[in-house]
């Protein structure tokens, strides 16, 4: 078991179906770009370690599938997210305009404390494709509506901003985790002895 | 047979909670916690299978993945054929998918593996139990709010990993409380439970092998050290006259070997043998605990999961290895206590019960060929009542393969339990040896015989071992309850 300076960070990927988050995904992890489209059946989970100061943190990615059909199951995974990665295609319009729903969804099955401060960040994928449709302006404004997400443009196949995203990502998801303190002590767990009494016992007082 | 008006063992006062079998194991708490949190209990059939297409092309998508990820092999690539290799896994996970616990390899590494298992469960509606694939077994089990996943090629059943898995989970809450967990995940789904869990993994590592390789857990039950039942009663009564001054103490429990020695405990409160199971696991895991006096708050999930009882625990003296463990639900009386223990080994030199338990701690058990029953290799007689066992020594084959003759009572423990079809007496004679069990209403018991013996011999013999397990009870069980 981890000693008090590991963490692990669960990560969710989300966004339209072919907007490249496996790719995404692969390219952080692996290194490696396919320009074939293969995909994602209900979830794909990977693994990452990266150091920030000092501290070793372990993402555990999970890619879901973008496509209608699993949706299903996608959500049982939302609970419990430390970050929500949204995903659009930046020649694909549609696939902007469906963020709000996938945030929207995000929030209500992940039920997160405080909606308002969960960290998510934006990815614009295939800035290496013309014609261009979502101007960066465009994106940026949608994140400043949303509590300041922060934005990167990114290329799945060139590996252009990708590690830099996952680092911000990992940094944000790590700044909440530190701002939530272990509360202990708050509830003393003292038994009561007078109200203790196991039921085969049939007995409500204590002598002692 | 021999017929006794009570069974070998048995007694009015038992110190021990008795249960049935282990089959209500997970069914049973003294708190309102779990039925106010509408616990999830896995029902009955443990053999629904659940397989599906989509998931399993996801599943081995990953597996692909995974293996095709540098990171990941850098480092695994030594430890991966040594940790597929191993016959069991046990995996804990929160209902995030967040991992928490992993027998083998590193869980940080596993994680996405985790992923998967929260996958297949998720997809089942929280429904699967188990999954059998050829050799494989994949057991899944809820205990809210954490998962625990077995993975075994061994000849175990699914009861008897199942029976495993709520040890972890009870040994989880003991260092917790039940109350703890579940308000921690209520706050925060996303919590790194490992956080509040450093250390512990040691005892979840101990307890599963404890489980594995103790014929104790398999019968629900625990093993006195043998004593004159004079001395027996002498260290109890010295336990309690030191003892029932100090407000609200809950239990006294002296052990050593494994084997208890007394348990003295307040008037109307039963510890259950799982509890105890616990506190054996607790001082045998922890090596610390022989140098110093310590004071450790303990959770005894069968007492009552939701609050702490606090601990103190030390060895008798340097030259007595009896380990004395005094529960209170005060937590601030480590000093009233620790004078409570110097007059307890005062007490025990001066009436020489201290080379009593020494002399019983360095005495090997005899065989039960020493004993006297020559074709009769080893057995286990439990005293259904009290929830007490003894077992002989182990002899030849025996002496160098304890797991076989563990595998030999599992299987034969699990077919008299067996939910569809309970025996009462069986007799199976195979190449090796012959292995009888005999449920009762009073006792069971578990004999294994050399394989050419025939069965009238071992009726003779089975009732003469029964006349003289009666005649030594007072030594070999705990028969008289002390309260403070």
């Amino acid at each position: 078991m981890a000693s008090n300076k590991k963490v692990l960070l669960k990560v969710i990927i989300l966004g339209d179906s072919s907007v490249g988050k496996t790719s995404l995904m692969n390219q952080y992890v692996n290194r490696k770009f396919s320009n074939q489209y293969k995909a994602t059946i209900g979830a794909d989970f990977l693994t990452k370690e990266v150091t920030i100061d000092d501290r070793t943190v372990t993402m555990q990615i999970w890619d879901t599938a973008g496509q209608e059909r699993f949706q299903s199951l996608g959500v049982a995974f939302y609970r419990g997210a430390d970050c929500c990665v949204l995903v659009f295609d930046v020649t694909a319009p549609n696939t902007f305009k469906s963020l709000d729903s996938w945030r929207d969804e995000f929030l209500i099955q992940a039920a997160p404390r405080e909606p308002d401060n969960f960290p998510f960040v934006l990815l614009g994928n295939k800035v290496d494709l013309e014609p261009r449709a979502i101007s960066a302006k465009r994106a940026q404004q949608w994140c400043q509506s949303k509590n300041d997400i922060p934005y990167f443009e990114t290329s799945a196949k060139e590996g252009l901003n990708v590690e830099q995203a996952f680092l911000a990502i990992a940094k944000n998801a790590l700044a909440q985790q530190n701002q939530t303190v272990d509360l202990y002590n708050e509830f003393p767990d003292q038994i009561k002895l007078t109200n203790t009494q196991r039921p085969s016992n049939g007995s409500d007082s204590c002598a002692c | 047979m021999s017929e006794f008006e009570i069974e070998p063992g048995a007694t009015k006062d038992s110190v021990l909670v008795t249960s049935e079998s282990f089959d209500n194991f997970e069914q049973m708490s003294s708190s309102l916690e779990e039925i106010k949190y509408g616990n999830v209990k896995p029902n009955d059939d443990p053999n629904s299978v659940l397989t599906d297409d989509n998931q399993v092309e996801s599943t081995s998508n990953t597996a692909e993945t995974q293996s095709a990820n540098a990171n990941v092999k850098d480092e695994y690539v030594e430890n991966s054929i040594d940790w597929t290799n191993k016959k069991k896994h046990v995996f804990v996970l929160s209902t995030a998918g967040k991992p928490i616990y992993s027998r083998h390899g590193n869980e940080d590494k596993l994680a996405w593996l985790f992923g998967v298992m929260l996958g297949l469960f998720k997809y089942s509606h929280d429904s699967i139990k188990s999954i059998h694939a050829g050799d494989t077994t994949y057991l899944f089990l809820s205990k809210k709010p954490l998962i625990l996943v077995a993975i075994w090629k061994t000849k175990e059943s699914v009861n008897q990993v199942t029976l495993q898995l709520n040890y972890v989970f009870n040994q989880i809450v003991s260092m917790l409380t039940l109350r703890r967990l579940i308000k921690t995940y209520d706050e925060r789904p996303n919590y790194d439970l490992r956080r509040l869990l450093t250390g512990v993994d040691r005892l979840i590592d101990h307890v599963l092998d404890f489980s594995e390789n103790e014929a104790a857990f398999t019968l629900g039950a625990i093993q006195c050290l043998p004593l004159a039942l004079s001395d027996r009663d002498a260290i109890s009564k010295a336990i309690k006259d030191a003892c029932g001054k100090i407000k609200n103490l809950v239990f006294a429990i002296l052990l050593g070997n494994n084997r208890l020695i007394t348990l003295v405990q307040m008037k109307k409160y039963h510890l259950h043998p799982a509890d105890l199971h616990l506190v054996f696991n607790l001082v045998q895991a922890t090596e610390s605990l022989k140098y110093s006096e310590s004071w450790t708050p303990l959770c005894l999930p069968r007492f009552d999961n939701s609050g702490f009882l606090y601990a103190h625990v030390s060895y008798l003296s340097e030259d007595c290895q009896a380990c004395l463990m005094l529960l209170t639900v005060e937590r601030d009386v480590f000093f009233p206590l620790s004078n409570a223990k110097q007059k307890i080994v005062e007490k025990l030199r001066i009436s020489g019960c201290m080379e009593h338990i020494n002399a019983s701690l360095l005495a090997m058990e005899e065989s039960a060929l020493a004993s006297g029953f020559s074709e009769l290799r080893h057995y286990l007689y439990k005293c259904k009542s009290t929830a007490q066992f003894y077992q002989p020594a182990l002899s030849p084959p025996y002496t160098k393969d304890k797991i076989k003759l563990m595998e030999l009572y599992k299987r034969a423990y699990q077919k008299m339990h067996c939910s569809t079809r309970q025996l009462k007496l069986s007799f199976e004679r195979s190449f090796d040896e012959v292995v009888f069990s005999w449920d009762t209403k009073g006792f069971e018991l578990y004999a294994i015989f050399e394989p050419l013996i025939d069965t009238q011999k071992v009726i003779h013999c089975v009732s003469k071992l029964l006349d003289w397990i009666k005649k030594r009870e007072d030594k070999l069980f705990h028969l008289n309850a002390y309260t403070f």
